[in-house]
């Protein structure tokens, strides 16, 4: 473990902040590292840009880390995890609230790599939706209509033509992923879509078995990026 | 050429996944099967406990040092896990438990056990683990107790922060199949920069290389005084190790840690095996305490 100093923290409303670094962490989008915010608990957290995590308050820990003030130190384990395989063509990001994390460093760190990128960007309410600006072509999508299209994620991505991207990356609810599995499932094209996974961890880098899934891969050391054909919802 | 025979146990090679490694789920313990010549599911108890708070587990520049608290569902649920795991290699549960009783009513749970670890050594559980497998007499009821309640193998695992002669003895003398030695051994890490010691139960287990030369030594001195099978783990991380664990007495090892390098660790380590023994042109179970020759 080492230690980092927070340099900036930027507060979207009582749930949502992101939390600047003051020093890059070596990584690659989709991964995640192993947060300890002293006093309270350690928690995995995808990385939103090499020095950022962008956060939601859920529990305790995530409660204390978004209220953390400038200059407090946190220790990092990491960063792990299996990241997104970048595309030179044309790439489809689907975000669901706070999904949308390691969707902002892929869509960084694609943006000077691939052709395009079009972003569909949902939530439940407009609240959910944080940090929106980090997307160049983004359409909105909430559930109750607060803000862009009322509606769901699934009914834009049933819109697209789908063959007309070359990967397909998905993070999000476990509820929204799964729906976005069986859709790409029946249009047989889950080999060139990524998702990123959640699980509960403890060790973070494949040993403890905490976070095994029913097909017994492991989220922290086989994920947390994996291809549509490697899961099984 | 790699079979090793432990207990009437037939092992497709000598290397054992090791308790708490990727063993709370069937599916995970399936995967490791598929390489590893037997598999010990995660501790479990009769209820069910949270363990602690993370960070639970960390690594350092030689091994790991983790405190997890032995989180478990309770023996009811694990056994409805373990119901899944498909046999392709044989099914060894690892049980913590608090008394003689409380471990002997554990094993009813599991019929789909091969054999049964008894967890005597874990080093950061309050009345458990190593608090009672460093008392000998102890030590001797409990696996005595577990014996008279099943006909399956029975391991005993010990911690290298005893006596190891005297506690082997005692589980040799309560009727132990095997005794494998050894747990993690206590240790912890401090944070330079917030000061504070970084796992939240302050000290934990160290795992991994670091405790290599330990373990050998014990795996050796319990060879020149019991008479039962002996179980090496600790650190083992190369094929080399292997060999050296069982020229110094054991019949099989556990592997843990490294798996921290690859979760296909078995199957490199196998081939690797597979390599020396065509080189030697001897059976892997022909070295079981050569060194002491």
């Amino acid at each position: 473990m080492f230690s980092v100093r927070v340099e900036k923290v930027i507060k979207y409303n009582e749930n949502f902040s992101t939390i600047f670094f003051d020093s890059y962490l070596k990584s690659y989008p989709g991964q995640f590292i192993m947060v300890n915010v002293f006093g309270y608990e350690e928690i995995p957290l995808s990385l939103s840009s090499p020095n950022s995590v962008t956060v939601k308050a859920v529990g305790e820990t995530t409660r204390a880390l978004i209220n953390i003030q400038t200059g407090e130190l946190l220790g990092i384990r990491g960063p792990f995890g299996r990241p997104f395989t970048p595309t030179s063509d044309r790439a489809l990001l689907i975000a669901g609230g706070i999904g949308a994390a390691p969707l902002f460093y892929l869509h960084d760190y694609l943006k000077t790599r691939c052709k395009s990128i079009k972003v569909i960007y949902g939530a439940k309410t407009q609240e959910e939706l944080i940090w929106k600006s980090r997307f160049e072509n983004v359409v909105i999508v909430t559930e109750d209509g607060s803000e862009g299209i009322k509606g769901t994620v699934l009914d834009l991505v049933k819109k697209e033509d789908i063959d007309s991207y070359s990967k397909i990356y998905c993070c999000g609810p476990k509820e929204m992923l799964k729906a976005l599995y069986k859709h790409f499932e029946d249009f047989d094209v889950l080999n060139k879509t990524e998702f990123s996974m959640e699980n509960y961890m403890r060790c973070g880098i494949g040993v403890c078995g905490s976070c095994v899934m029913e097909n017994g891969l492991r989220v922290c050391a086989d994920g947390p990026v994996f291809r549509g054909d490697e899961l099984d919802f | 050429m790699l079979e090793v025979e432990l207990c009437n146990l037939k092992l497709k090679n000598p290397m054992v996944l090791a308790s708490g490694i990727l063993g709370s789920k069937s599916s995970s313990l399936y995967r490791m099967a598929e390489d590893a010549g037997a598999v010990v599911t995660k501790s479990v108890g009769l209820h069910a406990r949270e363990g602690y708070r993370n960070p639970t587990v960390i690594n350092y520049a030689h091994g790991l040092i983790n405190a997890v608290g032995l989180a478990s569902p309770n023996a009811e649920s694990f056994a409805r896990e373990l119901e899944k795991y498909v046999k392709i290699a044989p099914l060894i549960v690892s049980l913590y438990a608090f008394s003689a009783e409380e471990f002997a009513e554990l094993t009813k749970f599991f019929p789909m056990a091969d054999a049964f670890e008894l967890n005597l050594s874990c080093p950061h559980i309050k009345k458990a683990g190593l608090e009672i497998g460093s008392d000998a007499e102890l030590v001797k009821e409990i696996v005595s107790m577990v014996k008279s309640k099943t006909k399956k193998p029975v391991f005993a695992k010990i911690s290298a922060m005893t006596n190891v002669v005297e506690i082997g003895k005692a589980a040799e003398e309560g009727k132990a199949d095997a005794i494998v030695v050894t747990n993690t051994l206590k240790g912890m890490a401090i944070d330079i920069m917030s000061r504070k010691p970084i796992l939240s139960n302050i000290s934990g287990g160290v795992s991994g290389e670091a405790i290599k030369p330990i373990a050998l030594k014990c795996v050796w001195d319990l060879y020149e005084e019991l008479s039962i099978p002996i179980v090496g783990v600790g650190g083992i991380t190369t094929w080399k190790d292997i060999v050296e664990f069982m020229l110094a007495g054991a019949t099989a090892v556990q592997i843990g840690s490294a798996i921290f390098y690859s979760s296909r660790y078995f199957y490199s380590l196998k081939e690797s095996l597979i390599a020396y023994t065509r080189w030697t042109k001897e059976k892997l179970s022909d070295l079981i305490g050569k060194a002491h020759n």
